[in-house]
């Protein structure tokens, strides 16, 4: 109790310890004194919290310049010298205005474009990864061992899903989800006298447990337990209703396709955040989508449709679950070919590819391109301002030289040095600030991204980390070099420029070429796969193709709509197929042939088209016959490719009997093989059949040039038919083109992005260019005197440069042609490096290159030499 | 240099000084300044002030006796200087002098000695 007392009534030991730490020591006593008395008066009055604050307060106020101590000489002599680098680097700048305008506009450039680059990279890398359970969240893919290769899904078995979270205790939640592009965008939801298009999907009941989408009505544990109840989003709730109140308990009609299901509103969520790859206007309970399915086809072991997300229990070893589970569905059914594999949710986005089983890449093989590229203009920039300045040492050689004479060490010259290099780096901050400002919403387009340049601290701090980086990397070299000359030489005038100092700087000019080189290389590389994907012949015609879905009554009725169709005389064809031609849709390995090993297993693509379908697309036969309405028995046949009849081994395959589902069926037809996955990958085995119920997709073949009055009519007739509904059509080229959006979009980055280095290396090329011409206008003076003609001093001056853009094209080519290489093995059909790609990019460096250094060298060829030997 | 004119604060300061005679000490003077005026003040304002003062000549100082409720420390106790002295009359001066020039004021019948 005493001893509490004593501490409680006794000013504060750390204030009194600061003060000790700064206060002169002729003043310790009457301070401590007065400060102490004071404590006991207000011990009077106030609690003894309130006095030491005051305390505290007291000792801040002694902070004055009579009561502090005097501190070290050496402590302040860097505040000194701090200011004295200051000073001499601004007159350095102002003196020398074109070097510093170079150094200026090539670092921010380069600033800015690593800016631009950090800010996407960092909004990929953080994707989908807000979610609570982040760390325990897995996506469930199948592995499905077939003869022709391991093929990688993200389609499981309906109940899948189901059966873990009943049966594995590591499990906590595991629910079932209809992919994201189910219904193309094309369902509706309408009340009385409104339909509104939503995209959406179907989700087991926990699936708000699993995602952190908060709800703004409705529990997440029951929202989705009923069968037809559905969540919808702010903005939908807010399109269909005006308002979020009250929402809940409406019911609302369901639409897409020809199915139409009553739902019951259960719950609002908030409007998915940007960096979310769900973005969906509603979620409905998964058993209603079950429903439909059912009516085609039974939810087996063998069939695949949703995607499956888990989120694991607290202290399950992921590797642990992986191994236990790999053999899951095998389990349940002997003859299954499918091992499962779980990959992190939100690694998803980054990671998409897989090839054997095994994740490959994806987006992340753009998001390590970009870095690679930001790094390269950083450099290229860096690379400038180390150039200029050791080129620009002679200029500064008196002033090293007193420098040092005087007792300058070597370490003040560097910091002096680092500070002019961060000093302009911080200018370039600013500039480069400004410009990621005002550039973003251009830059945003291209990329299809929402990226905001707000207050965000994590992001200035990188900012400002990049920065400092770029200018003691630009200026370490600088620093080194000029710091390391010998005084007594450099005053007597002599400048021991070592072959090694001139060595460096073309190396590094060199370097810098080099990286440009790559780049347009690269550049061409990319552009031309794009354009050989777009071109490419796909094996169909996707020109002048309308597609749009079945809705409503159309839906109900398609032969009615189909005939009606075919009456406008611009209308080549009118077919429709279950679902979008492009990419992996529907597969089954339900086929079975004579001479089928047991053990064989092949993913079939599954399309069901009407008659003409094959016709529509132009497909080539091969051999055998299409579905003809003639004949009327094609409910039991089966049209191949290529790529199926080879790998089931068949010979002469028309008129054989395969089973599928377990009914016998006779090869009709084989049909040449055409691209309908993306171009990453090799033609699957396919099987069409004709199928009057899949009726999903309506293919609309228009003669060439009748686009719009072929559109018009086809509306006409659409709204004859489905009162009340949109038509919502697309091209099919137009769709084709959108599967490698992200290809173009990384084409045309990477264009800019290259177009910039260039931009900068030139710059540096010209400050370079002007500091030669400059230091050695005497010599040219007196060469013209002695009659050497313009061309020959161009040649003289030119020869250098050429020289080293020379060097940087032999060691970039091979370089260049080793890394496209690489990134076009990434597509299974990719153009061809063709040697004229390297012929322009060499060609390129050496033009600009020499327009560069041209205006430099034309100026000095044609000097007067009385003007520049007058003085 | 230094200059001899007084501030508002130095020159309340020093008056207090000469108020407060032998007890006269930082803590007492920036008692008695929040007391009399009621403005409150740190003790390092005040001491700070003082030290200036005492450097432009207004003051002197010599340490006092030691005290219990000091820790046993002794204190510096400032005494107005012939300087001081003749700053704080200067600075009444003028003020008499400008007040007396105010019209408002004149007719008041205001006498100060």
């Amino acid at each position: 109790m005493d001893n509490k007392d004593q501490t409680e009534n006794a000013p504060p030991k750390w204030a009194e310890t600061f003060l000790l730490w700064f206060l002169k020591d002729d003043l310790v006593e009457e301070v401590l004194g007065d400060l102490e008395e004071q404590f006991a008066a207000q011990l009077g009055h106030r609690t003894p919290w309130q006095a030491k604050v005051n305390y505290w307060y007291q000792v801040f106020n002694y902070l004055r310049p009579f009561a502090v101590r005097k501190m070290n000489w050496t402590q302040l002599n860097p505040m000194f010298m701090f200011r004295h680098n200051m000073l001499l680097a601004f007159r350095n700048f102002k003196r020398y205005k074109s070097s510093f305008l170079i150094n200026l506009i090539g670092l921010s450039t380069g600033l800015a474009c690593a800016f631009l680059i950090l800010m996407w990279v960092r909004d990929e890398v953080n994707f989908d990864k807000f979610h609570s359970n982040e760390d325990r969240l897995f996506q469930v893919f199948s592995n499905q061992a077939t003869s022709t290769g391991i093929n990688t899904n993200g389609s499981n078995p309906d109940y899948l899903a189901r059966t873990m979270a009943e049966e594995l205790p590591a499990v906590k939640y595991a629910v079932a989800v209809s992919p994201p592009g189910t219904f193309e965008d094309n369902s509706t939801l309408s009340i009385p006298g409104k339909v509104t298009k939503a995209t959406g999907q179907f989700a087991d009941k926990d699936y708000f447990q699993v995602f952190s989408f908060p709800l703004i009505q409705g529990d997440k544990a029951e929202v989705l337990k009923t069968k037809n109840s559905i969540v919808i989003s702010e903005r939908l709730a807010l399109k269909i209703f005006n308002t979020t109140e009250d929402v809940v308990g409406e019911s609302i009609s369901w639409g897409a396709l020809r199915f139409s299901v009553e739902m019951q509103i259960t719950g609002i969520y908030e409007n998915p955040p940007a960096n979310s790859s769900f973005q969906a206007d509603y979620v409905a309970a998964f058993d209603g989508i079950l429903e439909l399915i059912h009516e085609v086809r039974e939810s087996t072991w063998g069939n695949f449709f949703p995607n499956v997300f888990i989120v694991l229990a607290d202290g399950v070893d992921e590797k642990d679950f992986a191994a236990n589970t790999k053999n899951f569905i095998k389990e349940k059914d002997e003859a299954s070919i499918t091992s499962l594999l779980i990959q992190p949710y939100s690694k998803g986005y980054l990671y998409s590819r897989f090839e054997n089983g095994q994740v490959v890449g994806g987006r992340i093989d753009y998001v390590y391109l970009f870095s690679i590229i930001a790094l390269f203009i950083l450099f290229i920039a860096c690379i400038n301002f180390m150039n200029l300045s050791t080129a620009k040492a002679t200029r500064r050689l008196k002033e090293i030289g007193v420098k040092k004479a005087i007792g300058a060490s070597r370490g003040s010259l560097i910091a002096q040095y680092l500070w002019e290099s961060i000093l302009i780096s911080l200018c370039s901050l600013l500039v480069a600030v400004a410009a990621v400002r005002l550039v973003l919403p251009q830059f945003n387009l291209i990329t299809g991204k929402d990226l905001v340049f707000g207050f965000d601290p994590q992001l200035i701090l990188l900012f400002i980390g990049i920065t400092f980086f770029a200018g003691i990397l630009a200026g370490s070299y600088p620093a080194l070099y000029l710091s390391g000359f010998k005084p007594a030489t450099i005053l007597k005038g002599k400048i021991n420029s070592s072959i090694g100092e001139a060595f460096a700087r073309k190396g590094l000019v060199v370097f810098q070429f080099m990286l440009s080189i790559i780049l347009i290389v690269s550049v061409l590389v990319v552009q031309e796969q794009v354009s050989f994907v777009q071109d490419k012949n796909l094996g169909y015609e996707k020109e002048n193709i309308l597609i749009f879905p079945f809705e409503g009554d159309i839906a109900r009725n398609p032969k009615a709509f189909l005939t009606e169709l075919r009456k406008n005389k611009d209308v080549k064809y009118a077919s429709y197929s279950d679902h979008l031609l492009l990419g992996h849709n529907n597969s089954t390995s339900g086929i079975n042939w004579e001479g089928k090993e047991e053990e064989t297993h092949i993913d079939f693509e599954n399309i069901s088209v009407d008659y003409d379908f094959l016709e529509l697309l132009d497909l080539e036969m091969t051999a055998g016959r299409t579905f003809s309405a003639e004949r009327g028995t094609d409910d039991s046949t089966l049209i191949f490719n290529e790529a199926a009849i080879a790998v089931m081994g068949l010979e002469d395959p028309i008129g054989k009997t395969v089973e599928f589902w377990g009914s016998d069926r006779e090869i009709i037809g084989v049909v040449k093989d055409f691209h309908f996955e993306s171009l990453y990958e090799e033609v699957k085995p396919l099987v069409f059949r004709y199928n009057p119920k899949g009726a999903m997709q309506v293919y609309v073949k228009i003669e060439k040039g009748k686009d719009a009055a072929v559109i018009a009519s086809v509306e006409k007739l659409y709204q004859r038919f489905n009162k009340g509904y949109s038509l919502d059509y697309a091209f099919m080229d137009a769709n084709y083109q959108a599967q490698y959006i992200s290809e173009q979009r990384v084409s045309i980055l990477s264009r800019y992005f290259a177009g910039f280095a260039i931009l900068i290396s030139c710059m540096g090329l010209f400050g370079l260019a002007a500091f030669t011409a400059e230091r050695r206008l005497k010599e040219i003076g007196i060469r013209k005197i002695l009659g050497s003609s313009n061309f020959g001093i161009i040649q003289l001056l030119t020869k250098d440069f050429t020289r080293m853009v020379l060097i940087a094209i032999l060691i970039a080519l091979p370089l260049s042609y080793f890394l496209t290489q690489q990134w076009l093995k990434g597509f299974a059909f990719h153009t061809e490096l063709k040697p004229w790609y390297f012929i322009v990019a060499g060609i390129a460096a050496l033009v600009i290159a020499w327009l560069t250094v041209a205006f430099q060298t034309l100026r000095v060829a044609n000097v007067n030499p009385a003007s520049c030997l007058r003085d | 240099m230094k200059s001899s004119r007084l501030g508002e604060f130095e020159e309340l300061l020093l008056l207090l000084v000469g108020i407060l005679e032998e007890d006269a000490y930082a803590f007492r003077i920036a008692e008695e300044f929040e007391k009399q005026t009621s403005r409150s003040v740190s003790i390092g304002a005040v001491h700070s002030t003082l030290n200036r003062m005492g450097e432009k000549g207004f003051l002197k100082s010599e340490m006092g006796e030691p005290s219990a409720t000091r820790g046993g420390r002794r204190k510096r106790i400032y005494y107005i200087t012939a300087i001081g002295k003749k700053a704080l009359e200067n600075s009444r001066d003028l003020r008499v002098s400008l007040w007396s020039q105010y019209p408002a004021f004149a007719s008041n019948k205001w006498s100060l000695g």
